[in-house]
């Protein structure tokens, strides 16, 4: 009897062992055929080319796999070209999910991959580590969440900072409106005055893509607008300012977002009399002495790709997909990685000033906080050492 | 809330205004705003003239072919390369293309319809604008140095630059050089008559190809020399200098492709009504279809007197 008491003991603890083994053993990751399949959809040729931010998240995961991967499975990275044309994004999409059995999309950088295929996303259950939202679904979809600000919360962020921190009375808006962006700039500028309860000076959403910009700059100086702010794209940037240049235009501040935050900007306007700003989506990448940008700025040089706001993105992206891979015990598999995701807790990455979230809220837009630079001789100025966040509403 | 007050915010923005001028001056200002845009959309309107009366192509690279030399220019200016040289080059780069494409519509479509060879470079400005795009840097922009820089003078507060004085007398020259040289020497003649009968032109011994290719390459230069003066006013950007072809285009169908003289009047027109437009609450959003509600009116004015069976 005593003797079968010690075995049925004996087997206890062998059986509490095995348990306890049991999550050893499994602890970490799992896949078949030793990879993880990820994708990206990307603007890359037509009217954008976007392609540097999948190109940092490939590099990124190059170099992890290069290490050994995670847990010995490599990251299988697709960039799919949706040549900014919604049939070619939602097939492209189709192909990487149910073709090649992506369990996450992460890096993407689409003039409007969001718009076409959020809804998909949603339906296959498999989320997007967005690298660059630039359509306003990106930023109100369950599936999506990017790592960058975006051009909407950075427009409130902007023009938070010109009244706050730039003294600006009468704050203006030109926007150039693509597609169905207009409710969303309309609601950019709305939750600025709801934060600052004074009411914006004017705005203007007509400006063309190409043509003469003298009478918008007339019109801003004859509104008496103390501050500007634009959402152009480079060389329409370069357009306006030399315009308010040849109008001799003072005293008006012009400020702008990230898209004009480029070496090139600073080069081709260094010559200017204007007061210029941009707000930026992660650390200034300029900012040669940064701390926060040690890891990016290494993997990048490594990875001979270029040091630029895009790469920040993909890098970022793909740094958080490779964390939350590591902490999922058991095979990687869509549900798995979903669930990973909705579970995530708030990821802090220095190359942001709010922390990366996910969970299951309907929009995301976590990134709230800005640095702004300033034009000075050519180059671009650090003007907020410290993150210029948006107060919560 | 917030909303209701940003567009009531937007609805009175035109209505009061600090230091507010009247109505009537503010339009004017509005008006003179669009002068600098005009002056360059009839100097490149009486250059696609100029092509079509000499050549009969309707020439939709005209501007993409400026715009392959002033990048050229700004390109090698930017690599140091002394001012007066770099010109000089983008000149001859603009001139070149501009002849490069004329050898080619003389050697493989002198014989085809009107609407091939427009088709034709048609399909060779979607080529330009993707080959330019990719190759000067796309959506970057490069300084442009500003050939003739500085302010003429102030006109209901509006600066007018020299750039946009020398374009406008520059369309004016053309205007006054191509009526001439049309109407009054004996190569205008030889070039009329090629351009209505190639063949027969050919026949009585005109050398048809090397007027035609020397024809181009004076239209190349003239348009490139044209956007190298309004290229620091501009969106520095390979597509949109080449989609100023439009514009032109609307400039060049007033005077029906025919007419100097209208043309440069159409062009300088349309640059004031654009700028007017800007002005005008209920009309700004459609400001940039102004070209095209243009090229649609006189299309359908020169169509009136046609009966449907000989117009379809």
């Amino acid at each position: 009897m005593r003797k079968h008491i010690l075995s049925l003991g004996a087997l206890a603890l062998l059986g509490t062992g095995v348990m306890l083994a049991a999550p050893a053993s499994a602890a970490g990751p799992t896949c078949t055929d030793g990879k993880i399949v990820v994708g990206a959809v990307s603007t890359v040729t037509g009217p954008a080319d976007f392609s540097e931010v999948p190109k940092a998240a490939k590099a990124t995961f190059d170099q992890l796999n290069a290490s050994g991967g995670i847990n010995g499975c490599m990251i299988d990275y697709t960039i799919a070209d949706d040549k900014a044309d919604p049939a070619v994004a939602a097939q492209s999409a189709r192909d990487l999910v149910e073709n090649k059995g992506a369990v996450v999309m992460t890096g993407s950088a689409s003039l409007l991959e969001c718009a076409v295929n959020a809804g998909y996303y949603d339906k296959q259950g498999i989320l997007s580590v967005h690298g660059l939202g630039v359509d306003p679904v990106c930023f109100n979809a369950p599936s999506i969440s990017p790592v960058n600000v975006g051009p909407y919360t950075l427009t409130t962020a902007v023009l938070q900072y010109a009244s706050t921190k730039l003294g600006a009375k009468k704050l203006c808006g030109i926007f150039w409106i693509v597609g169905g962006t207009d409710e969303a700039y309309k609601g950019a500028v709305a939750r600025w005055e709801k934060l600052s309860g004074q009411a914006f000076g004017m705005v203007d959403l007509t400006l063309p893509f190409q043509g003469d910009y003298t009478p918008y700059v007339l019109k801003a100086r004859d509104e008496g607008c103390d501050a500007v702010v634009m959402n152009t794209v480079e060389p329409q940037i370069v357009q306006m300012i030399n315009t308010a240049d040849a109008q001799n235009i003072s005293g008006i501040k012009w400020l702008f977002l990230a898209p004009g935050y480029t070496v090139q900007v600073a080069k081709t306007l260094a010559a200017t009399k204007q007061e210029i700003y941009v707000g930026t989506e992660w650390e200034p990448y300029t900012d040669a002495g940064s701390k926060a940008n040690e890891g990016w700025n290494s993997a990048m040089t490594a990875a001979g790709m270029p040091l630029t706001a895009f790469t920040q993105g993909g890098y970022e992206s793909a740094s958080i997909l490779i964390d939350v891979l590591k902490s999922i015990d058991g095979p990687v598999t869509r549900e798995s990685v979903t669930a990973a995701l909705h579970a995530l807790p708030p990821v802090n990455n220095p190359l942001v000033g709010t922390p990366y979230t996910f969970g299951e809220a309907k929009s995301h837009a976590s990134s709230q906080g800005t640095k702004m630079v300033k034009l000075e001789a050519g180059a671009w100025k650090v003007e907020t050492p410290d993150w210029f966040i948006l107060p919560a509403e | 809330m917030a909303v209701g007050a940003f567009i009531a915010a937007t609805a009175k923005a035109t209505s009061t205004r600090e230091n507010r001028r009247s109505a009537g001056n503010s339009m004017f200002t509005s008006i003179v705003a669009g002068l600098a845009a005009g002056g360059a959309y009839a100097l490149i309107g009486v250059c696609l003239v100029f092509t079509y009366r000499l050549v009969s192509i309707v020439n939709f690279t005209g501007a993409a072919i400026g715009a392959t030399g002033t990048f050229a220019m700004a390109i090698l200016y930017e690599d140091g390369v002394p001012l007066f040289a770099a010109v000089a080059a983008g000149l001859a780069a603009g001139g070149l293309t501009a002849a490069l494409f004329g050898a080619v519509m003389m050697r493989w479509f002198a014989d085809a319809p009107a609407q091939t060879k427009a088709a034709v470079t048609v399909a060779l400005l979607v080529g330009m604008i993707a080959l330019g795009l990719r190759l000067t840097g796309g959506q970057h922009p490069r300084p442009f140095p500003d050939l003739i820089p500085g302010a003429a003078f102030s006109l209901a507060g509006v600066v007018i630059t020299k750039a946009a004085l020398v374009t406008i007398t520059l369309a004016l020259a053309i205007t006054v050089f191509g009526t001439q040289f049309l109407n009054r020497t004996r190569t205008g003649l030889k070039l009329r008559a090629m351009a209505e009968r190639p063949m027969t032109a050919e026949l009585s011994g005109i050398p048809a190809r090397s007027l035609s290719i020397g024809v181009w390459a004076a239209a190349g230069i003239a348009t490139t020399l044209a956007l190298m003066i309004i290229a620091p006013q501009r969106a520095p950007n390979f597509l949109t200098f080449s989609m100023l072809v439009v514009p032109a285009f609307a400039a060049a169908l007033i005077g029906s492709f025919r007419s100097f003289w209208l043309t440069l009047a159409g062009g300088i027109s349309l640059g004031l009504l654009e700028g007017l437009a800007a002005s005008l609450t209920w009309l700004q959003q459609f400001r940039s279809a102004v070209p095209f509600a243009i090229i649609l009116a006189v299309l359908l004015w020169s169509q009136r007197k046609a009966r449907w069976d000989e117009a379809r």
